[in-house]
Order: C-alpha cells, then structure tokens, then sequence
C-alpha cells in the first residue's frame, strides 16, 4: 500500500507489503514520522489508501463500505477517547449497540470484559471515564475495542502515555488475554522493549519503508542493515535474553536424584530473569526445575552466552585465566 | 391648568392613585410598597403580565435557540460561516434596545411579531457563540474513537458531540434566558405587554407599589429560571460532576 499527501515529494508509506498471520500480533515501530501509524489507520480507513490496496481474509477493505469496516475492526490509541459523557457500559457497548444488540447482551458483554482487563464488573459498569486513571481508563478502551469480538484490532501506543508501572501491568495483561482471544493485531509503537515484549513478529520502518520484518528474536539476533541494528540498540544481545527462556539453552546435568534445591528458577523463565538471579547471586550457574518441582538441570552463563552469540568462541565465565587465552 | 395630564392620572382623579374609592391608607399615601394591593390584584394584574412575560421570553429563546443552533452546527461543518453570523449577530447585539425596538417598528409596525424579533436578535449571538464553542471543545479523540468505531456523522453528532457541547449550550441558554426576561421589559415600549408594561404604566403614574412588584418579579422571574435552567442542566450531565477525585 501507498501514502502519499498532496504537495510532498516523498510518499508517507511507500510500497509497504506484509502480511500478519491470524491470531499474530505483529508490531509496526520506526522512528517518528516513519509512517507506522499512517500504515495502521490505512487499514481501517481513518486514513485513505492512495495506492494499493488492504485485504482481509482476502477481501479488499476498500470495497467494504466504511461503517461496516470500521465496526469489524477493534481500535485501541493512545489518548484513548472514552466517551466521557457515557457510563462504563454504554462506552463498551458503543460498537454492539450500532450492531442492534439487545440491551441484556450489552450488559452481559460489557460484565465479561471487564472482567477480562481487570475491572470490577459489579461496580464499574455504571460509573464515568472521568472516575477511572488513566490505566485503567485504557483497560476500559481495550474492552471496548473487543465489545463486538472483532477478528482484528488495532493498536495505536495504547500504553504509551502510562505511567511505567502501570505500563507493564498493561502489557502484560493483554498478553494474557490474547492467549485467551487470538486477535490477529497490529501494533505500532516507537519503543523497542514494548515491541520484542508484544510483538510474534516485528516490522521496522523507515521513511515509508519497511527496513526489515521478523520475530523479535529474529531481528535481535540478525538486523538486516545499520538502521536497524541502532534502532534496537547497542544492547540487543541483553535484549533477546527476554525474548528466549531457559528452555532454549543446554542445560547442564541434574545432580541426580536430588530434589531442585531452593531458589531453583523454573524452565519458563526468561534468560534474562535467570541471567540477573545470577549476577545478583554472583554465581555463574543457576538450579532449574520444571513446572512441577522437578529438577531440569543447571542453566549457565556458558550456555547462555553461546545461544546469544554462537558465532564467537564463549568465553569462559569463570573468570577466564590469561593462560587459557593464550593457549 | 393647562398642563397636559396623563389619562391614567387624570382618570384616577388625584394625582397618583390609581384606583380611587376603597384604596388603602397605603396607596392613597403612595408608600414605597402596600402587599395588600399586590395580593388583591395578583389576578388580575400581575399574572396575566408574569404569563405574558413567560411566553414573551419562551418564544423568543426557543426561536432564537432554533437559529442559533442550525447556525452553530453548519458554521461547525463549515468554517467560513462562523465570520459573517458572528459578526450579523454580534451587530444587532450592538444596538441599544430601545433603538432597535424603534427601528422595528418602523419595519413591522407594533405588534407582538416585532417585539419578539427584537427580543430573538438579541439572543443569536450568546446562543451561537456557546454552541460552536461547545461543539468546538470535544476533544478530537473522542471524535476519531467514534469514527474508528464506524458511528456515521450524524450518529456522531447526535450521540457524541451535541451530548458533550451541552454544558456550554446551557450556560448559552442561561445567559440568554436571563437576558431576554430583562430586555423583555423594555419591549414593553412597543406594545409587548409583560411586566414592562406594569412598570411603564408605574413610571407614568407614579405608583411606587406596582413599579417595585413588577421589577422584582422580573427579577425573580430571571433568577428561577436560571435556576430550572441550571437543574435541566445537572440532569442532563450527570457525567460532568463525576470526577476522580485529585490524588
């Protein structure tokens, strides 16, 4: 698809293509004026197509008529826009109730949702946007985006003006829930730590074009050109330890026999979370069990450091000797 | 004595009370206020004009919000409207009442039609402005949310906009309201009837009781109506009292 505004040189989106698998969250990130968020209004049609087109299961969204579209279609942004003037239960039922929903599917919809993001159904449902912080607040958008179960959302920064602590829980949150529900989404965003956390895959953007697309660790492991290696940053190695979890690395032997020992780290767990037990605990190897309490093993920082970079030779962690390089 | 009298004077016999006879020591002294008189001609002075008055001001404000608000959300749609029905309304706003009365009059001659198109010019340029104004102050958010959920423009504008520009369309009202119950009385100069004419005919006569019981039920008049209006509103925007309250 195509961008481009009259009187510009450069298109906003220039021959932008990809594709996102159902049930995916893709994120969609680049520095400002990238054309990220251009490319994700394009696909409701907040923003028109200029060139090119946007299917959905195959179905061209400029063929379908604009209020149909958009009420098939979730949208989640950064100032939120509840409609301040509606309770909690009308602003969820906005897009049902244009739908023809009966009155008690509305409140039971609206009742199952906030449960869904973490609200009191039994208090909240009657209350204004105005009572609610901002957090909260865009739990109630994220329900409302979802009130008339659209098979595709579309997320703007919505945690981007979210207090960090707040920000986390939220992301974490709806990571959960789309466990649950299986959007296909898009998500755009400029912060690169939300992008590897959200995001199945990751598409960078420059200037209208897409620089590269891939899973997060993918695009740790691998930019494809300058631009995207200093857009993930000098620390991309530490940043693929979230992305990746003990189950990725060799782990050595169990002590056989024994029961995990205290403080052992389950197998799910990131790297990173492991890798900061150790340095806290100033160990370079760590007890891992499994989700039942058995022992799995011992992770390392040998191990560690040979899935992150396998193409150098892993230094040794225990304080390598001057010998030992030299020999 | 060749000195012109006042009918009303010289068919009240002395020179200030108007009705001659059984009148109390009170108005026949003309004292600043005699609640007697007010309550035995509550019936058949005073309501009549307070009716006349209330539907002097409803029809004026109803008509005059109709404009206004037809006005407001095409100069909303379309900005170049905005200037010329600002600057026509904020022009008649500019004219003294007594002038502009005159001036009608001359066009409509003196009747209740020409008492009420004063009266709804008066009001265009309050009502017009706060409506634009309120309709202004949504907040693009809230706009783009009701798009990107497919509302229509029109579901737009009747769900979102109206319902969030209400305070400032009522506040528009209030003002107007309590305005137009004020100007009211000076149309009474053109044949509008209401409380004016009581006071008019005070002025002209001299009687004290009936000048003060008609201005302050214009005043009271004013300030009920603000009130009801300030209710309607309260009603009307449950949700902008509700705050979280600040941490």
């Amino acid at each position: 698809m195509v961008k481009r505004y009259p009187g510009r040189d450069r298109a906003a989106v220039q021959e932008l293509t990809f594709e996102v698998p159902p049930g995916e969250i893709c994120v969609l990130i680049g520095p400002s004026g990238c054309g990220k968020t251009t490319a994700l209004k394009m696909v409701n049609r907040l923003i028109s197509i200029s060139d090119g087109d946007i299917t959905i299961d195959g179905q061209s969204v400029r063929q379908l008529e604009l209020t149909q579209l958009r009420r098939r279609i979730g949208y989640v942004f950064q100032q939120i826009g509840l409609f301040p003037h509606m309770s909690v239960e009308s602003n969820i039922g906005s897009v049902p109730r244009l739908l023809g929903w009966s009155k008690t599917r509305i409140r039971e919809r609206a009742s199952e949702l906030l449960e869904l993001v973490g609200l009191d159904p039994e208090g909240d449902l009657k209350r204004y946007p105005g009572e609610f912080s901002g957090g909260q607040q865009q739990r109630i958008g994220v329900a409302r985006a979802m009130a008339a179960d659209p098979p595709i959302m579309l997320m703007d920064e919505p945690f981007g003006a979210i207090d960090p602590i707040a920000r986390d829980r939220l992301q974490n949150d709806f990571l959960r829930l789309h466990q649950q529900v299986r959007k296909t989404v898009i998500f755009v965003t400029h912060d690169i730590d939300e992008a590897v956390k959200m995001g199945d895959r990751i598409a960078v953007m420059r200037d209208g074009r897409l620089e590269q697309l891939a899973t997060a660790d993918d695009l740790l492991a691998s930019p494809a050109n300058e631009f995207v290696a200093s857009f993930v940053g000098e620390d991309r190695g530490l940043k693929r330890l979230r992305v990746r979890t003990l189950h990725d690395i060799e782990l050595e032997p169990a002590d056989n026999g024994r029961p995990a020992p205290d403080g052992a780290v389950e197998i799910d767990t990131s790297l990173h979370y492991a890798f900061s037990r150790m340095l806290a605990e100033g160990v370079s190897r760590i007890p891992v069990k499994d989700g039942d309490g058995q022992p799995r093993g011992f992770a390392t920082v040998e191990a560690i450091t040979a899935l992150i970079a396998p193409h150098r030779e892993a230094p040794s962690a225990a304080a390598p000797a001057p010998t030992t390089h030299e020999s | 004595m060749s000195l012109a009298v006042h009918p009303l004077l010289a068919a009240g016999g002395g020179p200030v009370i108007p009705t001659f006879g059984r009148a109390s020591n009170c108005v026949v002294q003309n004292h600043q206020f005699c609640a007697s008189w007010v309550s035995d001609n509550w019936s058949a002075v005073f309501q009549p004009a307070l009716v006349q008055h209330i539907v002097l001001t409803l029809i004026a404000v109803g008509v005059g919000m109709v404009i206004s608000f037809v006005a407001a959300i095409f100069a909303y749609r379309h900005t170049w409207f905005e200037t010329p029905f600002s600057m026509t309304a904020a022009f008649l706003y500019t004219i003294p009442s007594l002038a502009l009365f005159e001036l009608l009059v001359q066009v409509t001659g003196i009747n209740r039609f020409t008492v009420e198109v004063g009266l709804v010019s008066y009001t265009l340029l309050i009502l017009f402005r706060n409506t634009l104004t309120g309709l202004r102050g949504v907040p693009a958010a809230t706009i783009e949310a009701a798009r990107a959920m497919g509302l229509t423009e029109r579901q737009t504008l009747l769900r979102i906009e109206l319902p969030l520009a209400a305070p400032a369309i009522m506040a528009g009202l209030r003002i107007a309201t309590v305005t137009t119950i004020s100007l009211a009385t000076v149309a009474a100069y053109i044949g509008g009837g209401g409380l004016g004419a009581l006071i008019f005919n005070a002025i002209q006569s001299g009687f004290k009781t009936e000048f003060v019981a008609a201005g302050a039920l214009a005043i009271i008049l004013a300030m009920v109506a603000d009130l009801l209006l300030v209710l309607v509103q309260r009603a009307l925007t449950p949700w902008a009292r509700r705050r979280l309250a600040p941490s």
